[in-house]
């Protein structure tokens, strides 16, 4: 080999991606991870189900008869909804990558650094889009229609459900970053709680009082549930834009916690 | 001939442990870099430091003209790095990773398939290709987390312990990957390991480190050569032991033999002096003179591990052991921490 054919051979192949390139490809990734693992998705549905049928069962003659609540599966299902989309793994996904030397090996990489976290974000609503597909087929299927326009309905929760999901997997993905703990990103699923569960989930608004009333109506997911039943059970365009309104709030305070632990995570040394 | 990396007096501390103490290293242009030390010794570190994932707390590194801390785009384009921990995700297939990182490098189309093919083919795992990394033995991972690092034909390569705790085969096939790529692309390879004959076999130049510093630097052979002597084992039976010290000390004392250090090894002496093959005969001659009966003679050079004693005043080994127990006490290394 001449020394001329070692220098050009010697010549990297490198060159910018771009960001969206990054993205594209992060994403990839992300979503393959996402469809190999069949038994979190399994997983991520069989709680609201199981809720739902619980809730349903249990519940749906009393709020006929004393809450005048027609289907009160339409009034559950946007809750088994946003149930699901708030069980995505984006942030264990991460933290694993962080864990295991993944994440340094796709940092010695020209990637740009937001890639990597958008990415996973654009892996996340993959993810709710499945659940929340799965989820109004099969409220479809036991009879639940929606107010106006199906496809309209349709596409409207599915928005609203996208933006408060793509929020909430932002929580754990702020937590991989910040603390690189396994154990740390598993238990942000704890906050699901009181944000699902401190809001309308089991009767409507107008029938609760006290302290209950009170911090129900200081949680902004309130809003998010009473927005996603507005498809079903009687567009009211106030409700819903309040709804997009409060789940944009969330999202964008939950997008701003992980662009700081982003910066934290990245910050030499 | 120009300098691929350089660095000027690299610190780095974590908390109050500093794990480089002032490193400054020269490679050039196409050699293979051995940096040969314990665990611990803060090899890691300044591979870390070189490739962008780790700012220098103090001094500066440059790869092939640009600044590791301030132009870290540029630098990941132009370099390569296999990292100790083979970070790579299980639940993708050998092809899908390695797509995935060529797309990184701004790799595309037939470009990108003819890289994949050429660098599997080259780590031998083309057959392989298609099954989900969680299916790969340990070396199969090292393997492609190798061919990773060379889809974009990086111009200098940093391979950080890439045959620790392989098997012989394997170590021996990464070996010939290495010296290939050399002679193939001409690329500059900066190798850290713990293993002597690793850096023996392979590089041209070596740094030894210990406890964040560099305490020899040169070829492997200049570095033998300072230690002064070679390495004459004898083997004797237990029971002519005394007799056979007496021997050898008589022998040095009378100027038949130079004086060097003689060390018992359990089966014979192990006897440092310069010219070995002719001090051999010599010792050969004297004991059996002396009615000594004596098993297998062989004279060696000195090995890397005796640079190391020469410079540290210990083996490897006893460093390795050191740096284990301390490392208790020490605050971890922020794994996945990043530069930007």
């Amino acid at each position: 080999m001449t020394a001329a054919s070692v220098a050009d051979e010697a010549r990297t192949l490198a060159a910018p991606a771009g960001w969206v390139a990054d993205v594209a490809a992060i994403t990839g990734r992300a979503v393959r991870g996402i469809l190999r693992e069949p038994e979190l998705f399994l997983f991520a549905l069989i709680i609201p189900v199981f809720f739902f049928v619980v809730q349903v069962g249990a519940l749906g003659d009393l709020a006929r008869r004393s809450m005048g609540i027609s289907s009160y599966a339409a009034f559950q299902l946007p809750i088994a909804i946003l149930f699901a989309a708030a069980s995505t793994s984006g942030g264990n996904a991460l933290v694993l990558d962080i864990a295991n030397g993944y994440w340094d090996k796709l940092s010695v990489t020209p990637v740009h650094r937001s890639a990597l976290v958008v990415g996973t974000l654009f892996g996340e609503l993959f993810a709710v889009l499945s659940y929340s597909l799965v989820l109004l087929v099969f409220g479809w299927v036991i009879g639940v229609r929606f107010a106006g326009n199906e496809v309209v309905g349709a596409l409207g929760l599915l928005g609203l459900t996208l933006l408060f999901g793509v929020g909430f997997a932002a929580v754990s993905i702020a937590v991989a970053l910040a603390t690189g703990s396994v154990r740390a990103t598993q238990s942000t699923f704890i906050i699901f709680f009181p944000l699902l569960f401190l809001t309308p989930s089991a009767l409507p608004r107008d029938q609760m009082t006290g302290w209950f009333d009170t911090v129900v109506s200081l949680n902004p997911i309130t809003y998010v549930v009473e927005a996603a039943r507005s498809f079903l059970s009687g567009i009211d365009v106030l409700v819903i834009a309040r709804g997009a309104l409060a789940a944009l709030l969330f999202s964008t305070l939950t997008f701003g916690l992980t662009a700081l632990a982003f910066r934290r995570r990245v910050r030499m040394g | 001939m120009s300098a691929a990396i350089q660095a000027h007096d690299l610190v780095h501390s974590f908390g109050e442990v500093e794990a480089v103490r002032g490193v400054s290293l020269k490679v050039q242009e196409g050699e293979i870099y051995g940096f040969l030390g314990p665990n611990g010794a803060g090899k890691s570190t300044t591979v870390r430091i070189l490739t962008t994932l780790l700012a220098p707390t103090g001094g500066s590194g440059m790869v092939l003209g640009h600044d590791v801390a301030a132009d870290r785009t540029t630098v990941r384009r132009l370099i390569g790095v296999a990292l100790q921990e083979a970070g790579l995700d299980p639940k993708q297939t050998g092809r899908e990773l390695l797509t995935l990182q060529g797309r990184l490098y701004g790799l595309r189309g037939s470009v990108l398939t003819g890289q994949v093919a050429e660098v599997t083919e080259l780590v031998g795992l083309a057959d392989a290709l298609d099954r989900r990394i969680q299916t790969y033995s340990g070396g199969m991972k090292r393997r492609l987390d190798l061919a990773s690092a060379l889809l974009h034909r990086p111009r200098v390569l940093f391979l950080d312990e890439p045959t620790t705790g392989l098997d012989p085969l394997s170590r021996a096939l990464i070996w010939d990957r290495i010296r290939e790529l050399r002679e193939r692309f001409g690329a500059t390879i900066f190798l850290t390991t713990q293993y002597l004959e690793e850096a023996d076999e392979l590089a041209d130049q070596v740094a030894i480190i210990d406890q964040g510093r560099i305490v020899r630097e040169g070829t492997p052979a200049a570095l033998k050569a300072e230690v002064g002597a070679d390495v004459i084992d004898v083997g004797v039976d237990e029971r002519e032991c005394g007799a056979a010290r007496v021997a050898i000390l008589e022998m040095q004392s009378g100027g038949e033999l130079p004086a060097g250090e003689l060390r018992g090894t359990g089966t014979g002496y192990t006897l440092f002096v310069p010219e070995g093959p002719r001090n051999i005969a010599v010792l050969i001659r004297g004991l059996d003179k002396a009615g000594i009966r004596f098993g297998a003679v062989s004279v060696s050079r000195p090995t890397l591990d005796d640079v190391f004693l020469a410079a540290t005043g210990g083996r490897m080994a006893a460093a390795a052991e050191r740096a284990d127990s301390d490392e208790q006490e020490r605050v971890p290394e922020p794994a996945g921490r990043s530069a930007p």
